[in-house]
Parts: structure tokens; C-alpha cells; sequence
């Protein structure tokens, strides 16, 4: 079967948050956000709950409008538009599969509201049930169906006007692991195949990192960063990122001095690390952020009563909790300062000289691997609060 | 359902209007009779008043041509209270009993049912025919009670449905584990939990017995409660003296039902206080 | 209602094994049904038994007669009396159907926040709470022959003479039921509207449907067990009423019951059982014949 773009040209389906605000009452869920999502890619919403995303997500399905700003959708601006004239298509975090309906009657549900007779719409229902593996299933009643069905009815029957754009509310938030999984391939590859853009709201980071194209992590109404979903891994823009997306450790520290695109900086606890600057040139005293992918750390047992090397780019803490995670061990560190530090050692690495908790190590790394962050000393202490809250939640 | 941008479509104010008139329904004609209680000792049923007294509530108590509102007031207070002490105990078990699965757990729910949506007459008529044919004497306190029990009852089951559908157990099963026995889990936990809704069974035990005159009516025996005192008013009386005694069992009524919503918003109160 | 599908829930549960837990559970429901049994089961087995006594002036005598029944079907008045009770649930079903569920849907989907829906839902319920006689009386200085209603219609200049129907009619009995009866649909209905997820609507909205079409595709169907509850209730209440339509027809029109209690003042109680198990009889069709449009057991199980 093939999927016309909906009612727009090619790119129709790009859409454009412009200096978006969202109030409701006292509280500000979107602060002054503007974002554009090209036609045709796969966009991930990314943020800790409360962090104004699903609020985004429903301004762009018409479920709210924004107190100030625009959102367009193929270059037209929608505010205002009753939902069927946008071209947005929305699964429901709870699937609001009608539970009175069949399947069948379900997926047409929009036809039969647009007044296409019974033959033609069941027709085409069955057609995209067929596509979602669940023709069996036609005449069952929703809750007749596991998680997982439930979840492809939802599928097939956002799908069924043609959406230029499908909106997605923590589709996969409702399913075991194990479906969880296999569905956020299932949900990349329908997405490739209709060519049409998707945007996927969650709360996991590793969800966002394996379907997207773009990821965009937000905190407190803000982007905090809208890039690939390899930049937001490899080369998160500042603290918060570095902290929520996880597989980094943030270092920080004054600057000493500067020299052929290097810096030199201590930390409070007088560890000294190299940061790679590039063309800044940070004034002495200024205070760094930079940040250190977790498996770029090599780690080695300090023998009893041994004196830390102390060199460029180590530190020295005591191991805290040993996870075995298949082909790495995560071990994380407690510095000597209190703060947390994680190492992913690969497992071939790790079992030839093993670890054990409360041993003495020394970490260390390459400078050429720090990646410098965008953040002042207030943003940092502001980041470090939020990231808390995420983990916690 | 409200609209996008969180302004009301048109219906809501559609809907408002409609349901402000339906509350004015609902209480429109209670205050009118509250006010015309106060009529002058010249006034008639209706407006205009002709001055304001407490003359009508004076002739409740002073005359006795309009009845015995007193007797039947205390026989009715005592009655409502015994019922809501009975309807508690009896119901507040029985909805223990409904959460397991129990042979003939069907037939009680069924005929809880069945003596819900019975014509009440048809109750009180057995019940005056049950006891003509066993020879005793009908009685409010006996044939009384029992009337009225047939409709309380099958209250107090629902609500304490209601409650425990949202009981979580996992509460007593903690109070198990931690070694109370079936006793202390029911006292300690259990009870303390389900408060609210046990205030609310005693609520419409009291008021469902002070109000209650289908069943009451033939199987009340020689002396009458108030309701059915008030009945034989309408039909003999026809001056605002009808309307102060209204306005007095409404009093009575309000504040039972004051009492034990405040109680119960206090306990809830406390409650989502001590949980954050 | 939620209690009823608590109910209907744990029925469809297989019966377990014996064991100490459903001893404590027959322990547990004894005394409600002892009492039920007392004072409903055997007083209506004795309706049963008495509807077939003869009866004299003063007393009834024990017998095996269908002269009851057949004194019952054979009088023309009782066709009128069922005809006028019909008519009364008919309308007044109707009516509170319409109110309660456009009530319920104002407090479910209309009212924002949870504190100020269960304040107005409350506003709603108090008036059960109580006395009906009185609430029933209101009405008579409102709509008698000098009430307010016809002071105010005079008032405005729409009629020169008061109207004579508003009191001691059966508009009176209507408005009356009405007023007495209507929350008895507006909380099973609400209890099934609350539980409506939310996001049902909107997908409904997003699918193209409109505010309407979504109430008819969406709302009502997934109310139906309420408003079948509420349809019990209201019937069942009309059609064993005597009180409201004796007291606001003025004596003009009478119901079954009201004629049963007339027969009972006349210690004629051999005729008034048979006519009660008749009544029962009809209602429990009635009620019979809303399950089987709206199987309430399977929709609450759901």
C-alpha cells in the first residue's frame, strides 16, 4: 500500500516550533522554545517528566495551543486548526483504544467519521491490520489483545488518514522489556518505510539514542540540545546533557594555564586534568566543564601503601559497585572528593585483572577524549539539580 | 472535554447554565418552604408573607390537633440511630465478606439487590402480614427496624463495595507479615482505614431510617415515626405549621450530613497531610 | 455503579475450594442475610402465600384460591392503573435519562479539578439525603392555584388567569418524580463516565470526529451500564411509588401501589398481595428487559 504525504508537497511534513510559551495558570511548561523537525525524520523528544515535552507534542496534535508563539507544520501555520486539518496523527501513551469497538472498527474509526461506507473502510483497515501482522485479530475487542497488539491497533489505526506527521506519547512506556525492545525497532522501520516524520516522546535515553534521527533533550521548558542522536551521545553540549543522556563523566575544575590548545585545570581536590580548548583562550581562574565518555577510562588497582602516580588526566577513588553488563563491567568510583565516577571497562580488559569493591584505583584517560562543555558555574549547579531529579525519577 | 487553548468552548457555558437551573430545581423549592416557615401568624401557604414569626413553629409543638411531632420526632431520632449502628456493623462485615470468592456469595449479592429495588410498600405489607400471621404485634422498634434494615442494608453493601474496590491490601498483608493476628489487622488497619467510608455507611444509615416511609408505613405499628407523621399532615393540615416541621427535620437532616462530611474531610485531611 | 462491578467481579470468579476463608466469608455475610432473609425473603414468600388467602371483612382466611387473580384481571380499572403507572416510569425515565446523563456529563468532562467536582457532585446528592415528603411539599406553594409560579407568570402579563394544572395534576406527580428521583441516574451514569479515558476523546477528535458525533460514538456507549443502572433505579422508584401520586395528583390519578394501599387501609389483604405479585412480576420483566439490552455483568467484568 502507498502512503500519499497527506494533504502537503513534498516536506510536508517538516514542522516548526517558533517561540513557543505554554502556560497554564501560575506554571510555565514551555519557555520561549523554538525547534525545527525535518520532513521525514524520526524525532525524539528526550527529558525528565514534567520537563514540557509532552506539552510540545500535544501543541503540535492541536490537543493545546500555545499561549505564545507559532507551530507550523509543512510551512503552514496550524495554531487553532481542529486536529484532523493538520495532518498529525497521535498514539496515545494508554493506546485510547475505543474498548467497545472491534480492531477492525477501531482502525476505521476515522474513516467512518469522514462518512466512507462500511465495505470501503473495513477495506482498508484490514489492509493496514495486515501491515501490523494482526488481520487475525480483526474482531476482537481491544482488551482481548496483549500490550503488544494493543500497541500495533494504536499503530495502524494513527495511520489510517495518511498523517503527515505521527505524534507518539511514550508509545512504548506500557510494554514489558523485552517487547519494549523489539517495538522501538518495529516503530524505526515503519518510519522509514512510510517516509513520513515521527516525533517519539520519552523519558529514556537509550529509547531516544537507538530509533532517532534527532534527539532533543529538554529540561524545565527549555532545549537544553537538539542534535543526532550520536552528537547528543558522543558530544553532549554542556553538563545536563552529558549527565542525563549518561556514558559520560563531567570533570571540572580552574583554569592554570593555557597553551597550544590546551588547558590546564585543577580541580578542588587538586587533581589536574588537560582540556582540550581548541581556539578559546579561558582566562586563569576561569572555571571548565568537560566531560569524559565512561568507556575511554582505563582503570588499575593501586597496590596497598602505593603513592598515586598523580599525573595529567587521573584520578584516584575507591570502588564503590561493581555491575557486569555482558561486554563491559560498569564500576563506579567513589572520588575522594564524594562524587561519583564511572568507568565502563570492556570484559576481556576487567576479568584479566579483576576488581573488587572498596579496591583502591586509579583512573585515567586521554586528553584528546575530553570534551569541553558549554556551562558557567551557575548553569552546572542548576544541571546537577535537574539530573538528580531525572535519575531519580 | 475543553478545548486547545484552554478557554471553554461554548458548550461548557451551555452546560453550566443547564445545570445551575437543575440546582435551583433541586433546591429552589426546599427554600421557599424554609422561608415560608417563618410566615405570619395571618399568613397562607404561599406568598406574599404577611409578616415574619415564629408563630408555625410555636403551633408544632403547642397544638396538639397537628399531631404528635414530638413523640414521633425522639421515636424517630432513636430509630435512625439504631439502624446506622446496625446498618455499620452488619454491612461494613458483609463487605468483608465479598472480597473472597465464596459459595453463594451470588445469592446474598442478589438478594441484597432484589430488597433494594423492591417496591417499599410491598416490604412493609409483607412484613405486617408476617407478623399478623405469627400472631405479634407490629412495633417501630421491631417490625419498624426490620422495614427499614431491607433498605439500608443493601446502602451500606454498595458503598462498602465502593470503598474496598480502592482498598489496597497490600496494607494488611503488611500488618501479617509484621505478626497481627486476624483481630489486630482488622482493628489496627483495616477499620482505622476504612473509616471514611464507614462514617459514610453510618450517614446513610441515619438519614435513610429518618427519611424513610414506603417500608416504615404499614409495618410501623400504632405509633407513628416523623416521616409518617408528616404524611398524615399533608392530608389534615393546610397552614404553614406543614413547613416549620419541614424546615425543622431538613435541620436535623443538614446537620448529620455536616457532621459526617466534615469528619470525613478531616480524616482525609490529615491523611494526604501525613502522606507528604 | 463502581460497587455493583466490585460486585459483578468477584462473581465471575471461579468458586474456590473450601477453606477457612470462605467459612470466615459465610461468618462475615451471615447476619446481612439473615436479616434480609427475615424481613424481605419470608415477608414476600408470605405476600406469595397470602395473594391465594380468602379474606371477610375483618380478617383473612387461610385457602388455596386464584379468586384474587382473577377478581385482579378481570376489573377494568386495573388495566387503567397499570396504563397510568406505565406512563408515569415512561416519562419520568425519559426525563431523568435526559438530565442526569447531560449532568453527569457536565461534572465529568466539563468541571476542572477534582475538589470542585466532588463539591458540585455533592450539591447534587445532599438533597437525598433528605427528607422526600418535604422535598415533595415544596412544590406546593410553588405551583398551587396562588403559587409563585403562577404569581410570576401573572406578574410578567403571559397569563390573565392562574394555570389550574400545575398543582394536583399530573404535571405535579412528573415534576415531583423528577425532582425526587433524577440523581439516582445522574451517580450510576457519572460513575461511568469517570471512568472514561480521557485520551478516548481526544483520539476521537483527532480521528475527525466532532463534539457531538463524539459524544454518540464514544460517551454513550461507554455509559450504558450506568445508564441501565439508573434506568432500574428510576423505574423500579416510579413504579412502587403510592406517596408522590396520591400527594401531588390531589387523589386524581393513582398508580397500582396506591390503589394497593387503599385495599391495605381496607385490611383487604389477600387482593393486595396478589396485586403486589403481579407488580413484581411486571417490574422484574422490566428490569429483566434492560439486562438483556445491556448485559450490565459482562460490561462491568470489562
Amino acid at each position: 500500500m502507498t502512503q500519499a504525504t497527506g494533504s502537503g508537497a513534498i516536506g510536508g511534513g517538516q514542522v516548526e516550533v517558533a517561540g513557543v510559551t505554554k502556560r497554564f495558570g501560575e506554571t510555565v511548561a514551555v519557555k520561549e522554545l523554538s525547534l525545527t523537525i525535518p520532513h521525514g525524520s524520526y524525532c525524539c523528544l528526550l527529558g525528565p517528566s514534567g520537563c514540557g515535552k509532552t506539552t510540545i507534542l500535544r501543541m503540535i496534535a492541536g490537543h493545546e495551543n500555545p499561549t505564545t508563539g507559532d507551530v507550523r507544520i509543512g510551512g503552514r501555520s496550524v495554531v487553532g486548526l481542529p486536529q484532523v486539518e493538520r495532518g498529525t496523527a497521535m498514539m496515545f501513551q494508554s493506546y485510547a483504544l475505543f474498548p467497545h469497538r472491534s480492531v477492525l472498527d477501531n482502525v476505521a474509526f476515522a474513516l467512518k467519521v469522514r462518512g466512507i461506507g462500511l465495505p470501503a473502510r473495513h477495506n482498508q483497515a484490514r489492509e493496514l491490520l495486515a501491515k501490523v501482522q494482526l488481520e487475525k485479530f480483526a474482531n476482537r475487542l481491544p482488551a482481548e489483545l496483549s500490550g503488544g497488539q494493543q500497541q500495533r491497533v494504536a499503530l495502524a489505526r494513527a495511520l489510517i488518514t495518511n498523517p503527515r506527521v505521527l505524534l507518539l506519547d511514550e508509545p512504548l512506556s506500557a510494554l514489558d522489556e523485552y517487547l519494549r525492545l523489539r517495538m522501538r525497532g518495529e516503530l524505526r522501520r515503519v518510519q522509514k518505510e512510510l517516509g513520513i516524520t515521527f516525533v517519539h516522546v520519552t523519558h529514556t535515553q537509550l529509547e531516544a539514542i537507538a530509533v532517532a534521527d534527532m534527539v532533543v533533550v529538554m529540561a524545565q521548558g527549555r532545549i537544553e540540545q537538539a542534535a543526532s542522536a550520536r552528537d547528543i551521545f558522543v558530544a553532549p553540549r554542556n553538563a545536563y546533557v552529558a549527565r542525563f543522556v549518561g556514558g559520560q563523566n563531567v570533570l571540572s575544575g580552574t583554569v592554570e594555564s593555557t597553551m597550544n590548545g590546551m588547558a590546564a585545570v585543577a580541580s578542588d581536590k587538586g587533581a589536574r586534568f588537560a582540556f582540550p580548548v581548541g581556539e578559546i583562550r579561558p582566562a586563569r581562574g576561569a572555571k571548565l566543564y568537560g566531560s569524559i565518555r565512561r568507556d575511554r577510562i582505563g582503570v588499575e588497582k593501586m597496590l596497598p601503601g602505593a603513592k598515586p602516580a598523580g599525573g595529567l588526566n587521573t584520578t584516584v577513588g575507591e570502588v564503590h559497585t561493581l555491575e557486569n553488563q555482558g561486554s563491559y563491567v560498569k564500576v563506579t568510583i567513589d572520588l575522594d572528593n564524594g562524587e561519583e565516577f564511572v568507568a565502563h571497562v570492556p570484559d576481556d580488559t576487567f576479568f584479566r585483572n579483576p576488581l573488587d569493591i572498596g579496591d583502591k584505583v586509579e583512573a585515567r584517560w586521554s586528553a584528546s577524549d575530553v570534551k569541553l562543555l558549554d556551562d558557567g558555574p551557575i548553569a552546572f549547579e542548576a544541571a546537577a539539580v535537574e539530573a538528580r531529579a531525572a535519575s531519580a525519577d | 472535554m475543553h478545548s486547545a487553548d484552554g478557554s471553554r468552548p461554548w458548550t461548557f457555558y451551555f452546560f453550566a447554565a443547564f445545570f445551575g437551573l437543575f440546582v435551583a430545581f433541586l433546591y429552589g423549592p426546599m427554600v421557599v418552604i424554609y422561608v415560608l416557615s417563618f410566615q405570619g401568624p395571618t399568613g397562607g401557604m404561599t406568598f406574599p408573607l404577611n409578616g415574619v414569626s415564629l408563630h408555625w413553629f410555636d403551633a408544632l409543638i403547642s397544638q396538639s390537633r397537628v399531631g404528635d411531632i414530638a413523640g414521633s420526632f425522639q421515636r424517630s431520632i432513636v430509630l435512625a440511630a439504631v439502624v446506622a449502628v446496625v446498618t455499620v456493623l452488619v454491612s461494613v462485615l458483609a463487605g468483608l465478606a465479598f472480597r473472597r470468592p465464596f459459595r453463594g456469595s451470588a445469592f446474598a449479592f442478589y438478594l441484597a439487590i432484589a430488597s433494594l429495588i423492591m417496591p417499599g410498600l410491598f416490604v412493609g405489607l409483607g412484613i405486617a402480614l408476617t407478623f399478623r400471621l405469627l400472631g405479634l404485634p407490629t412495633g417501630w422498634y421491631s417490625s419498624g427496624l426490620g422495614a427499614q434494615l431491607t433498605w439500608t442494608l443493601p446502602f451500606g453493601l454498595l458503598i462498602m463495595f465502593a470503598v474496598l474496590g480502592r482498598f489496597n491490601r497490600s496494607y494488611e498483608e503488611a500488618a501479617t507479615d509484621l505478626g497481627a493476628t486476624n483481630w489486630q489487622k482488622l482493628k489496627e488497619v483495616t477499620i482505622p482505614m476504612l473509616l471514611p467510608g464507614i462514617i459514610g455507611v453510618a450517614l446513610f444509615g441515619f438519614t435513610l431510617s429518618y427519611d424513610e416511609i414506603a417500608r416504615t408505613a404499614l409495618a410501623a405499628g400504632a405509633k407513628n415515626t416523623l416521616p409518617l407523621e408528616i404524611w398524615a399532615m399533608t392530608t389534615n393540615v393546610t397552614s404553614p405549621t406543614l413547613y416549620a416541621v419541614g424546615a425543622v427535620t431538613t435541620i436535623v437532616s443538614f446537620f448529620v450530613i455536616v457532621v459526617a462530611l466534615t469528619s470525613i474531610g478531616a480524616i482525609q485531611r490529615r491523611r494526604s497531610r501525613s502522606n507528604t | 455503579m463502581t460497587s455493583i462491578e466490585h460486585a459483578a467481579s468477584l462473581l465471575e470468579e471461579a468458586p474456590p475450594a473450601e477453606n477457612t476463608g470462605e467459612r470466615a466469608s459465610w461468618l462475615q455475610v451471615a447476619p446481612m442475610v439473615a436479616v434480609l432473609a427475615l424481613f424481605f425473603g419470608l415477608p414476600m414468600l408470605v405476600v406469595l402465600v397470602v395473594s391465594f388467602f380468602d379474606f371477610s371483612r375483618t380478617d383473612i382466611i387461610p385457602a388455596f384460591i386464584f379468586d384474587n387473580y382473577v377478581d385482579l384481571f378481570t376489573r377494568e380499572v386495573t388495566l387503567r392503573l397499570y396504563a397510568s403507572s406505565i406512563k408515569f416510569a415512561l416519562i419520568v425515565w425519559a426525563i431523568t435519562l435526559l438530565l442526569g446523563f447531560n449532568i453527569a456529563y457536565f461534572l465529568v468532562f466539563h468541571v476542572r479539578g477534582l475538589l470542585f467536582q466532588i463539591g458540585l457532585f455533592l450539591l447534587c446528592t445532599v438533597p437525598f439525603l433528605t427528607s422526600n415528603i418535604i422535598r415533595m411539599i415544596s412544590w406546593i406553594p410553588f405551583l398551587g392555584r396562588n403559587g409563585i409560579f403562577n404569581q410570576a407568570l401573572q406578574g410578567a402579563g403571559v397569563t390573565s388567569q392562574p394555570l389550574e394544572f400545575l398543582l394536583f395534576s399530573d404535571f405535579a406527580v412528573v415534576v415531583a418524580y423528577v425532582h425526587l428521583f433524577t440523581l439516582f441516574m445522574v451517580v450510576p451514569i457519572f460513575n461511568s463516565m469517570a471512568r472514561i479515558d480521557k485520551s478516548l476523546l481526544e483520539a476521537a477528535r483527532d480521528a475527525g470526529a466532532g463534539r457531538f458525533r463524539t459524544v454518540f460514538e464514544i460517551v454513550l456507549p461507554l455509559s450504558r451500564t450506568g445508564i441501565a443502572l439508573g434506568s432500574i433505579f428510576v423505574i423500579t422508584l416510579v413504579m412502587g411509588d403510592s406517596f408522590v401520586v396520591r400527594t401531588m395528583s390531589g387523589g386524581q390519578s393513582a398508580s397500582v401501589v396506591s390503589a394497593l394501599q387503599n385495599e391495605v387501609a381496607a385490611l383487604q389483604y389477600p387482593p393486595a398481595a396478589a396485586s403486589a405479585v403481579i407488580m413484581v412480576i411486571i417490574v422484574t420483566l422490566m428490569v429483566a428487559g434492560i439486562l438483556r439490552l445491556v448485559d450490565v455483568r459482562k460490561e462491568l467484568a470489562r
